[in-house]
Order: structure tokens, then C-alpha cells, then sequence
């Protein structure tokens, strides 16, 4: 699983009809700061997602990738291969909170 | 499978019950002009084999849960053949 | 599975259900160079499901890909990475 942060959506008309109604999110991964170790830093990547816990612009999630993205019960039977399975409220690294969603 | 070189081995007492009495080698995957390939892997083996040993691992997982007889084991690297000297 | 080095822990305030409950570490892997010279692991870090209580410092062996959903069998999970030893002693020449 990896940690990202929400920083968009996609709409798609034409798409297959399985993903009818199905949220799709855009996220940049996020890795922790290698230097340091005292920051979360942008990979300059993007993903697109299946989100099944509500995430909305702006929050850090966490996200499944490969077969495993389809094993959530919403996603069984989707042609998905990256999911949204949590909405992260602390990262620590080396005892230090280097990330909290409440400020 | 790939081609890879044993380049050492871990111990450990805290593991999945499936694990348990399995050797636990450390093995660096090759290209086939015998260059790391990846990140070394932990791999079982219960043929022996050494360190430096050039060595066949297998990536199928449903076949190293039938080896180690467990329908719930995590592993899924193991050695299934220790290539010949040239 | 690859070998990684416990660096921290991870909690959320939302998750899906089929999740509630565990425990997530953050994990670097090792290369082969980082296991030869006894450095600091120097992989890309990610998250892990942990069940073993795996603490900061603490080198671990990491499942990924559809093995990681191996332990919870028959039940299916969406889960990519599971930790599923602690190692005691890493020898590499």
C-alpha cells in the first residue's frame, strides 16, 4: 500500500458499464522525505483511483495497487487495479508525528 | 522462475505458523547475463542450498503453499533447483 | 518477499470495513548494497499491514502482491503488502 494525496477527480462518459457510479479520484503518492526522514514529499506521479471510503480534495490516503484493488467487496467484479481503502489521520516516523490530518 | 544467487541467509523466531521449520535464504534474482535484477528476496529452500550458490527460485505461489503444505502462507519465493557448476 | 526496515506506523480515521482494526507500518526496503555494506535500508517506503507487532528499527520480511491476502484465507482482503516475519539475524557475505 502506498500513502497519497487526493487532488482531483475524473469524469468519464464513455467507460465500461461496470464503473457506472463508481467515484474515480486522481492522487500524487507521497513518500516519506529519504534525507530526513521528517516530511512526507511528492513523487510527481499520478494515479487515478477507485475510492470506497469517501475521500474528497486535499486528504492523505491510502491506496492498494495490482489484483489486491479488486478484492474490496464494492470493486469485486471492476476492471480497477488501484484503490482508495483508507483516509489516514497520523503518520510517524521514528517517534515523530510527521503527518496529522488535524493540523 | 528466475535465475539468482544465494548471498546469505536470516533467522526468525516471530513469523507467519506457516513458516515454522523452514530455512529462510536470502537470494539476489539475476538477469541472464548474471546481473542483479531487483531487490534481493527472502526465499525457503529444503534442498540445501549454499551461500554463492547460482540457484532456480520460483515465483508461484500457489506452488510454494502445496510444498509447505498450507493453505494460508504468505510465502511465495522458494529455491527449486541449485544449477550445476560449469 | 523483500526485506524492509520498520521506520514508522500509520493511522486512519476512516477505512474500509473489510480493514477495521489493524495495525500499518511503514517500511524501506533493502538493496542488495544496503544488506552487503550494513547501511541504512535506501528503497522506496511503503505501507504495511502488520500482525506481528513489528516496532521502529525492526528488520522485516514483507509479502506482497496476492500472497499478502494468503493469511486471512478463505476470507479475500484488499491488501498488498503483509509482514509476515520478523527477523532475528540477517548474515550476507
Amino acid at each position: 500500500m502506498f500513502l497519497a494525496r487526493v487532488t482531483g477527480s475524473v469524469v468519464a462518459t464513455q467507460k465500461v458499464k461496470s464503473m457506472i457510479g463508481h467515484k474515480l479520484l486522481t492522487v500524487e503518492p507521497l513518500r516519506v522525505d529519504p534525507a530526513k526522514r521528517d516530511s512526507l514529499v511528492g513523487t510527481g506521479r499520478t494515479f487515478v483511483c477507485v475510492d470506497t471510503v469517501g475521500a474528497g480534495e486535499g486528504e492523505m490516503v491510502l491506496i492498494v495497487q495490482g489484483s489486491s484493488a479488486r478484492m474490496a467487496s464494492e470493486v469485486e467484479k471492476l476492471p480497477v487495479d488501484a484503490t482508495i481503502i483508507g483516509i489516514v489521520d497520523t503518520v510517524n516516523v521514528e517517534n515523530k508525528t510527521i503527518f496529522s490530518a488535524n493540523g | 522462475m528466475q535465475l539468482a544467487i544465494i548471498v546469505g541467509h536470516a533467522t526468525a523466531t516471530v513469523k507467519h505458523p506457516s513458516m515454522t521449520g523452514w530455512k529462510l535464504l536470502i537470494a539476489q534474482p539475476l538477469t541472464m547475463d548474471e546481473k542483479p535484477d531487483g531487490e534481493p528476496q527472502l526465499v525457503i529452500d529444503n534442498l540445501g542450498a549454499g551461500l554463492d550458490a547460482r540457484v532456480l527460485i520460483c515465483n508461484d505461489g500457489a506452488g510454494t503453499r502445496k510444498l509447505m503444505d498450507s493453505k494460508n502462507s504468505p510465502v511465495r519465493w522458494f529455491v527449486m533447483g541449485i544449477c550445476d557448476d560449469r | 518477499m523483500r526485506i524492509a526496515e520498520v521506520i514508522g506506523t500509520v493511522t486512519l480515521s476512516r477505512c474500509h470495513p473489510m480493514l477495521a482494526g489493524y495495525r500499518w507500518i511503514i517500511g524501506v526496503p533493502y538493496s542488495l548494497k544496503a544488506l552487503k555494506t550494513k547501511t541504512a535500508p535506501d528503497g522506496e517506503d511503503f505501507v504495511i499491514l502488520d500482525e506481528l507487532g513489528a516496532g521502529n528499527g525492526h528488520q522485516i520480511g514483507v509479502s506482497e502482491g496476492g500472497e499478502a491476502v494468503m493469511p486471512f484465507y478463505p476470507e479475500r482482503k484488499p491488501l498488498d503488502a503483509y509482514c509476515a516475519c520478523i527477523l532475528d539475524a540477517i548474515e550476507v557475505k
